[in-house]
């Protein structure tokens, strides 16, 4: 489903934030990308998604390359920042038919995702009001529900636990399975170990832009704990 | 007082960094950022200097100077409430770090103070470049020597710095007004349209009545200014320039007292009213129907027309050339007879070029597109990630404006040639002339806007009154209506076909080449920012 070969990110000035990164995720799976602070999650995360140039690699999606075909790639994609600022000067019903119309959503499929995902996350009833009046974490359902809507092959997303509560973290949780089980997959990056530990098939752990591990959780965590290995490579344990 | 400094410090570098575009290094965003200012400044200059010559002119001789200042006052006044009124929602009470200077150990009323000090100095500038020229002026040009001593000077220098004070004080108590009404209005947008079509309601009708004094000048000036005694204040500053220290003082106080009480007195309610001005809470009664699909297209146009018409400042500020444009049409069409005994006075003024000027002014002050880009800051990830090209993302921009331009230049075109009873061919000429202005227009903003990006303002305020983008984009193309006047003027030398050809070919090169390198560059740069 995404497959990123040799991928590295230099920023004018010659740091390199990504070094040759070759990461593969596969349909059905979900893909935890972790690592400290400025180790390069976003930086990957939002090359795949297309918002940001990269200097060398390839990146392909759903056999679509980001670069050579990105509205392809963009097609397959739903893609959240970790802080996801949506337009204020919108309803949250004008957002969602927004984004269901420049990904080509059918009226009735939108109106039934748009009422299934709202009335999971308790968001229906403010639909008719504007962003800009919404609490961090409506919006951050209202950002959820646009990138479930799209029912995504890939569905990428950046620390996407902050500023939910309990409920619709498990919720998500929930529907990120169900869009595994329809074959699509799921990359996201995260500091909380635990939910990763227990959440994905796969993960894998950078370090100052560098690949560090990466494979099955079972077999990467072993008889210890995620945190632990994470710790352990970091060289802090 | 330390502490003062400092968040004054903290606004004007914010204020200062506000006409720089978000690319570059600092030595580069330190020069555009002072060309803005150059550009302002010379605007100000040329116009001040330009206005206070002409009256000058007529009331010198008459020893009635003083009306210059009175005039020039009330024009740095209602520029000044213009420029920053709507500044004031942004800038004092809707910035960004309201959280994390209110969590500070600094009293509300130094804050709220430090940041009306920014909005003091931006009217400052704009006090200073309509005072200083008419200063100048009077030095030159005066018959009773009253502007060649250095109290003169010290005197003029005392007004520059006291009329910005009430200007400020009336700027903050119009932004509280307009941010009061956002927050509690259930439509806000609405209520901030109302109020500021009010306002420029208000500004259009002093502006005609000033021009009607202004005429009158010359029969009966000392009249003029006893009709002017409900701008008591400005009397007593221009008699306080004019050597009354007396008056000068009672201009001063009349300035200093409204900024002190605005200053103390919203100081002491800032936390409440920032909080208050903040908090519109989200109605949650919301019923789901059938919603309707539309393709890209419509909903990429939906979403800038949506921006457009729900920002205020976005609306009142780049779409007034296009209401004064319709309003200049239909204003001809109505009162065309009087029109035409008033041109029948201006013998041997060519009218469709005038006609075309007038209407390339209201078109050049449309400045939708170039902003635009600046417009998305941190809502740009939006469009990336969006299975739309860069191209046509570029094209809608531009194409938004033309949607809106486009209409209202053809009214106003169509009016404008019968009301002022043109020939079909000169209808026609200064038509396509109109059109291929807006259409470069358009492509040169949208260009400008994507090379001098604003992507990190603190909010839409920044953007639409202060960018580069949007200066360059409103000059720029007042620049090339001067070279097309120039063209038209060189033209007529040979043959009137020529004069209309010659500027004609100029607007289309200029679209052309302005869509050309769009078309080449414009995605790539889209795909930097």
């Amino acid at each position: 489903m995404l497959r990123i070969e040799h991928y590295s990110k230099t920023y004018p000035g010659g740091k390199k934030a990504v070094d040759d990164l070759t990461l593969h995720v596969r349909p059905g799976e979900i893909y935890g990308f972790i690592g400290h602070n400025g180790a390069g999650k976003t930086t990957t995360l939002r090359a795949v998604a297309g918002v940001m140039d990269f200097t060398e690699g390839t990146i392909a999606i759903d056999g679509h390359d980001i670069k050579k075909d990105p509205v392809g790639a963009k097609r397959v994609t739903a893609f959240l920042p970790d802080n996801p600022d949506l337009y204020e000067f919108m309803k949250g019903i004008d957002y969602l038919n927004f984004i269901a119309d420049l990904y080509d959503i059918p009226a009735d499929q939108r109106t039934a995702d748009i009422g299934k995902y709202g009335d999971a996350f308790e968001l229906t009833g403010s639909l008719g009001s504007p962003i800009g009046s919404y609490s961090h974490g409506m919006r951050q359902k209202l950002a959820l529900i646009s990138a479930f809507i799209r029912r995504p092959r890939l569905l990428i997303l950046d620390e996407p636990f902050v500023g939910l509560d309990p409920s619709a973290s498990h919720l998500m949780k929930g529907y990120l399975a169900d869009l595994c089980r329809g074959g699509s997959a799921v990359f996201f990056s995260t500091h909380v170990l635990e939910v990763a530990e227990k959440l994905c098939h796969q993960i894998a752990i950078i370090k100052d832009g560098r690949l560090v591990k990466c494979g099955p959780t079972e077999a990467l965590v072993g008889d210890s704990s995620l945190e632990d290995v994470f710790l352990e490579l970091e060289g802090e344990k | 007082m330390k502490k003062f400094f400092a968040l004054l410090k903290v606004s004007v570098q914010s204020m200062l960094l506000s006409s720089t575009n978000s690319r570059g290094n600092s030595r580069k965003k330190a020069a555009t950022g002072v060309g803005a200012m150059v550009l302002i400044a010379f605007l100000g200059l040329y116009m001040s200097g330009f206005y206070s010559f002409m009256l000058m002119d007529v009331l010198a001789p008459i020893h009635m100077e003083s009306l210059v200042f009175i005039f020039m006052g009330m024009g740095a006044l209602v520029g000044g409430l213009m420029f920053t009124a709507f500044a004031v929602k942004g800038v004092v009470f809707g910035g960004r770090d309201n959280d994390l200077l209110l969590s500070m150990p600094v009293s509300t009323t130094a804050l709220m103070a430090s940041r009306v000090m920014a909005i003091y100095l931006e009217n400052l500038l704009f006090s200073l470049f309509v005072l200083a020229p008419a200063g100048a002026v009077c030095a030159f040009m005066t018959q009773s020597g009253v502007g060649h001593s250095v109290l003169f000077w010290a005197r003029l220098l005392l007004a520059v710095f006291a009329l910005p004070l009430l200007d400020t004080a009336l700027s903050v108590l119009l932004g509280a007004l307009v941010a009061f009404l956002s927050a509690k209005v259930s439509r806000g947008a609405l209520g901030q349209n109302i109020v500021m079509a009010l306002y420029l309601a208000a500004v259009f009708w002093f502006s005609f009545n000033l021009n009607g004094m202004i005429e009158e000048l010359a029969a009966n000036a000392m009249g003029v200014k006893e009709s002017l005694s409900w701008a008591a204040p400005m009397l007593w500053m221009a008699d306080g320039i004019m050597g009354d220290w007396g008056r000068l003082l009672a201009f001063a106080a009349c300035c200093i007292v409204p900024f002190a009480l605005v200053v103390f007195g919203l100081g002491k309610v800032y936390r409440q009213a920032v909080t208050a001005f903040a908090a519109r809470s989200a109605r949650s009664d919301y019923k789901l129907s059938a919603q309707a699909a539309s393709g890209q297209t419509k909903a990429l146009l939906m979403k800038e027309a949506r921006r457009f018409f729900g920002t205020p400042m976005y609306f009142w500020n780049s779409g007034l050339g296009l209401i004064m444009l319709l309003a200049a049409g239909v204003a001809a069409l109505v009162m065309r007879d009087d029109l035409r005994m008033y041109l029948d006075l201006l013998e041997g003024v060519p009218v469709m070029p005038l006609a075309a000027l007038v209407m390339g002014f209201c078109l050049s002050m449309t400045v939708i597109a170039a902003p635009s880009v600046s417009l998305e800051g941190k809502y740009l990830w939006i469009l990336r990630e969006a299975p739309v090209g860069e191209s046509a993302l570029i094209w809608i921009k531009t194409g938004f404006q033309l949607l809106l331009s486009v209409p209202c230049t053809v009214i106003a075109g169509v009016c404008l040639a019968i009301a002022l009873g043109l020939s079909l061919p000169d209808g026609a000429a200064m038509l396509l002339a109109m059109l291929l202005f807006g259409l470069g227009h358009a492509a040169f903003g949208m260009l400008i806007g994507l090379t001098f990006p604003k992507l990190d303002a603190v909010n839409e305020t920044v953007v639409v009154k202060q960018s580069l983008a949007v200066c360059l984009g409103m000059f720029v193309p007042m620049g090339a209506l001067g070279m097309c006047a120039l063209l038209y003027w060189l033209g007529g030398m040979v043959s009137g076909a020529l004069a209309l050809a010659l500027p004609i070919a100029l607007l289309a090169a200029w679209g052309a080449a302005c869509a050309l390198i769009l078309l080449k560059k414009g995605p790539a740069m889209l795909r930097s920012l």
